[in-house]
């Protein structure tokens, strides 16, 4: 008997299957992986077991029992638990009292003692340490992780739902996690892994389920499966590996950052002696585990931040005192990472939005007087070339919002690429977007270093950093901790770098 | 059973007007009056005759101004909460112009009044938004402040320098007649004011469609983050836009003195500053909007009043009803936004 089947599950949005007929078997002691690009219906499907949605149609069956959830609680107290990808837990309390809160044996006195001396001992056969008097907000993102995992295990569960839990581990973080997987799975725990990440599934995986708009395309057994094999099965093609970067990078500098330094404020890291060099026609990967100060490298240089120490020099002119539109308008674009915070407007349409650099330069405004119909017609042109669908007839007056995030980055893509931008700083460009859509971002990020620009792309995908770089700066706690060769840049030595361990020789004074 | 946004819109409108129809017979029934002929008395208030009729729109034009002045804050997501302040700053600026430079002909000081007036009001709101660009003081507090200290300035003014030499009421003295604005429908209340507020209604209109500035406006108002990190000017816009908020009011203040009051007085907004923030919200910060709710507000105004005088029924049952459309109104767009949220998620 199965630890949890679901049968024939459907559920729909506005007249949209996200879920279309899908099954999904769990035994326990085994870790299933669930594979599929965004919107593929991954996140829908474990909502549905989890009881935050109900289902169209379809049933579950728990050990055996028909189940249906009206509610997370339900699910947590028939044995279930989800690791949701951004975690719930509150960030000024301890450890002991995340884990005991909202507990329902707590009535009214809560029992700090007795449940302490469970989490010490759960901690310690699972290998989760982690320090029960700890506030959260102190903690790092893997430790945070394994106070979540903790928590579920704290509720007796049978069953984990991990929602692409490494996307925020360094390389050794992640392998420490999956030695933890290995030992719940030999206790019998059932595990869900949401991933879409092909060696992780390779690594760790028992079985696979692999979805596609919404439907479920293959279930394999992941030692009788090859990556290709996944892959095709996801995209119905392969990623592509290599892009047209034949010709080698320039050397003339086009952008230069020196010891440029930036205070700790409230929200935000602080950087320390940055010195970086962007030649034309190249691609300067920047490696690091988020959070490290690549946000507010990317903010200085497009304007959004000011240093307080250093320069910032474009083709050898100190940047100091312009705004980001000046710098704009000098040629430094951005593709931020918080697409719908730092660089749409959602509520506003698709034509506002792809005017919102040049709105107020003609053909589009003069004298103050926008030009609608100029407005549009750019839109028009721009949706076409850079591929922005909208769904339903309202065209390039669709608000923003209702764009699948694909065409939302595309939209930025065709505004910010242009041909006067000579900095491409682009901030996880492909976080996020289907296969389709991340490789139409990379290939015309290539395109611009083809054509004798520069780009600074800023990533968590080691993957994409290694494929598209012609350099890798590593960051670590706000410094550029080493600058690697396309040649010197195996995952290996970035991984060792990211986690701040390789303090060595290759330092910041790299050959530039 | 799926329906389009507009059906939807169409049939959520009736049945707010069916809920504010039933409840407000049940208020009247509560009153021991027949909501028949009430109904019928409200209506004839309304349409019965010229000057009630005009009288719709004399009470509408603060508001408009008001609920306009708000509107343009809005939309930059500046919470002006001081259209009242600014009104009284227009309302004391005006009537220090009009009878404190009496060799300068009529005509001009009148352009005098508005310009004092706006200027004042666009400072009053000034001081604000540059509390909360500068220091991201929060608006709110900060306007609700200065509707006080203006407040009490008008009462301190009308007892000193502005009171009125002839007499011993705190107000001011009367404004001659080449100042006030004069009234265009005879035997009725109805004014050059409102025209002024119409035209004014036109212009808002234009800038905030028409222009680079609304874009900016809209951009600042819907994701202030955003707007900045694409380069354009948020404090700059988050500024006028209040400066424009503040002198709009201000100009509503002197339109009350120069062609209703003729004189300044105490309590003379009517707390349309406040009712205001109503508008500006109901019409979801549209001009047109605006003009259409600031009238409706009017008219049931209006309609009560015939009411409470002919049949004993309290007028304060049309705030109450109009509190209830202003719950249903706002209710709907939030049970929306929630919907919206949910389906995102």
């Amino acid at each position: 008997m199965a630890l949890l089947e679901m049968r024939d599950i459907c559920k729909s949005f506005s007249g949209v299957y996200a879920n279309d007929h899908m099954n999904l078997t769990v035994e326990k002691g085994e870790i299933h992986a669930l594979l599929g690009e965004n919107g593929a219906g991954k996140t829908t499907l474990v909502n549905i077991l989890f009881g935050i949605y109900a289902p169209d149609s379809g049933s579950i069956s728990w050990k055996g029992q028909p189940v249906s959830f009206s509610s997370p609680r339900d699910a947590i107290a028939a044995g279930i638990g989800m690791v949701q990808q951004h975690f719930s837990l509150v960030r000024r309390m301890t450890v002991l009292d995340n884990i005991i809160l909202n507990l329902r044996e707590n009535r009214f006195v809560l029992d700090r003692k007795t449940a302490r001396a469970r989490v010490l001992q759960l901690a310690d056969k699972y290998g989760l340490k982690v320090d029960p008097d700890a506030m959260v907000c102190d903690l790092s993102v893997g430790e945070q992780q394994r106070v979540e995992i903790l928590k579920a295990l704290y509720r007796d569960v049978e069953l984990l739902i991990l929602d692409e839990p490494t996307g925020v581990l360094t390389p050794q973080e992640t392998a420490q996690f999956f030695d933890v997987l290995r030992v719940l799975r030999q206790e019998g725990y059932g595990i869900i892994i949401i991933t879409h990440r092909m060696s992780e599934i390779m690594a760790i995986s028992d079985r696979v389920t692999i979805l596609r708009d919404g439907k479920q395309v293959a279930v394999l057994q992941t030692n009788q499966t090859t990556p290709d094999e996944l892959s095709r099965h996801m995209i119905g093609r392969e990623l592509k590996e290599c892009y047209d970067m034949d010709q080698p990078a320039g050397q003339q500098v086009l952008l230069e950052l020196e010891g440029v330094s930036l205070p700790a404020r409230r929200r935000g890291h602080a950087l320390h002696d940055i010195n970086l060099q962007l030649h034309r026609g190249e691609i300067l990967g920047i490696a690091g585990v988020e959070g490290n100060g690549q946000k507010e490298l990317a903010e200085l240089i497009v304007g959004i931040q000011k240093a307080t120490h250093g320069s910032i020099a474009l083709e050898g002119v100190p940047m100091r005192g312009c705004s980001v539109r000046q710098r704009y308008e000098q040629g430094v674009v951005y593709i931020s990472e918080d697409r719908l915070q730092d660089s749409l407007v959602v509520d506003m349409d698709i034509t506002d939005n792809l005017m919102l650099r040049e709105y107020c330069r003609p053909p589009y405004a003069k004298k103050g007087l926008l030009n609608r119909r100029a407005m549009i017609q750019a839109a028009r042109m721009l949706m076409e070339r850079f591929q922005v669908r909208a769904s339903g007839v309202s065209g390039e007056s669709t608000a923003v919002r209702l764009l699948s995030g694909g065409n939302q980055q595309k939209l930025i893509v065709a505004r910010e690429v242009n041909e006067q931008a000579k900095v491409v700083v682009a901030s996880q460009p492909t976080r996020g977007l289907d296969i389709g859509a991340t490789e139409f971002v990379r290939e015309r990020l290539v395109e611009q270093r083809n054509q004798g620009k520069g780009v600074i792309l800023i990533s968590a995908d080691l993957e994409e950093i290694m494929a598209l770089s012609d350099r890798v700066a590593v960051m670590f706690d706000g410094r550029v901790v080493g600058i690697l060769s396309r040649k010197e840049a195996t995952v290996e030595q970035i991984g060792l770098l990211m986690g701040g361990i390789a303090q060595e020789k290759k330092g910041c004074h790299d050959a530039q | 059973m799926m329906l389009s946004e507009k059906k939807r819109g169409v049939l959520d409108g009736i049945s707010i007007a069916v809920v504010t129809l039933l409840l407000s017979a049940l208020l009247i029934l509560a009153c021991g009056a027949n909501p028949m002929e009430a109904f019928g008395l409200f209506f004839k208030g309304v349409f019965g005759n010229k000057a009630s009729f005009a009288e719709i729109f004399v009470k509408a034009c603060p508001l408009m101004l008001t609920g306009l002045g708000c509107a343009v804050a809005f939309r930059t997501g500046f919470f002006n909460i001081g259209a009242e302040g600014q009104f009284y700053v227009g309302a004391i600026a005006a009537t220090m112009v009009a009878l404190g430079l009496p060799q300068v002909p009529g005509g001009v000081r009148l352009v005098l009044c508005f310009v004092s007036a706006f200027v004042g009001g666009g400072i009053w709101a000034f001081l604000a938004a540059f509390l909360k660009t500068k220091w991201n003081i929060s608006e709110i507090i900060v306007t609700i402040m200065l509707n006080y200290i203006v407040i009490y300035f008008l009462g301190y003014a009308v007892r000193g320098f502005l009171m009125d030499p002839s007499g011993n009421v705190p107000q001011s003295a009367k404004i001659e007649a080449s100042v006030q604005l004069p009234n265009l429908i005879a035997s009725t209340r109805f004014h050059v004011g409102i025209l002024i507020a119409l035209v004014l209604v036109a212009v808002v209109w234009f800038v905030l469609e028409k222009t680079t500035l609304g874009f900016e406006f809209k951009a600042v108002g819907l994701n202030r983050r955003g707007a900045g990190c694409n380069g354009i000017p948020v404090v700059r816009s988050m500024v006028l836009s209040a400066v424009l908020s503040g002198g709009l009011s201000a100009v509503a203040g002197a339109i009350e003195v120069l062609a209703i009051q003729k004189k300044l007085l105490e309590g003379i907004s009517g707390n349309c500053g406040y009712t205001a923030v109503l508008i500006a919200l109901v019409a979801f910060n549209r001009p047109v909007g605006v003009v259409i709710a600031s009238v409706v507000y009017a008219a049931m105004q209006v309609g009560a009043g015939s009411m409470q005088r002919q049949l004993g029924v309290p007028s304060a049952i049309v705030n109450i009803i109009i509190g209830v459309v202003v719950v249903l109104i706002l209710g709907r767009e939030l049970l929306q936004w929630y919907k919206r949220s949910k389906k995102k998620a």
